[in-house]
């Protein structure tokens, strides 16, 4: 399965502020590399860099393009992020939508309520860590 | 892909111990607050990215 995680989960998952679901969820991509991918676009790794000291953001940088190289925001297609404005979405939120969409993913995870809430006709799953978790373990059954 | 699930875990470790080792930008606030704040980063970031277009 492929996901887009949310700028919460890695900041979460880092202790920053501790989530067990968030903790597990990131170590379960980690050690299940080959059967799942995570993509990440620049807007999320600058939210996260805003959160961490320069040498541990070296360290993320160079953790996460082990997954995928960071997805360059200029390449989602405009019209993806208008759509989702349209819908409702928060502008920044928007593009993250477009940008889930545009790499194909099947679900983008947050623990943002805000995303949480949106519509379920999207394209592609919004869920929290906790549920990815349990819909990971039921695609392995 | 061995060698990379192994790179991952060790930086991962490595990040992890790094951070707990300084104060949290969090300190004290409950989940709720933190989203609140990632919410206002991602807006001013955001406003920051427009404001730089051509």
């Amino acid at each position: 399965m492929h996901f887009v995680l949310d700028a919460n989960e890695y900041i979460f998952a880092l202790g920053l502020f501790k989530k067990a679901s968030c903790e597990s969820l990131i170590q379960h991509f980690t050690e299940n590399m080959p059967l799942h991918s995570i993509s990440i676009c620049r807007t999320i790794v600058e939210e996260v860099r805003s959160n961490l000291a320069p040498k541990d953001f070296h360290k993320f940088v160079k953790f996460v393009n082990l997954f995928n190289p960071i997805g360059e925001d200029f390449l989602v297609p405009f019209e993806l992020g208008s759509k989702y404005e349209f819908i409702g979405f928060k502008p920044a939120d928007a593009f993250i939508a477009a940008y889930a969409e545009w790499v194909g993913a099947d679900a983008l995870i947050s623990e943002n309520r805000h995303f949480l809430a949106k519509n379920p006709t999207l394209p592609f799953k919004i869920i929290n860590a906790e549920n990815c978790l349990k819909l990971m373990q039921a695609s392995l059954q | 892909m061995k060698n990379k699930t192994a790179e991952a875990k060790k930086l991962w470790n490595e990040l992890r111990e790094s951070i707990s080792k300084k104060p949290s930008p969090f300190e004290g606030m409950s989940e709720e607050e933190v989203i609140k704040q990632l919410r206002k980063t991602r807006k001013k970031l955001w406003e920051k990215k427009l404001a730089l277009r051509p």
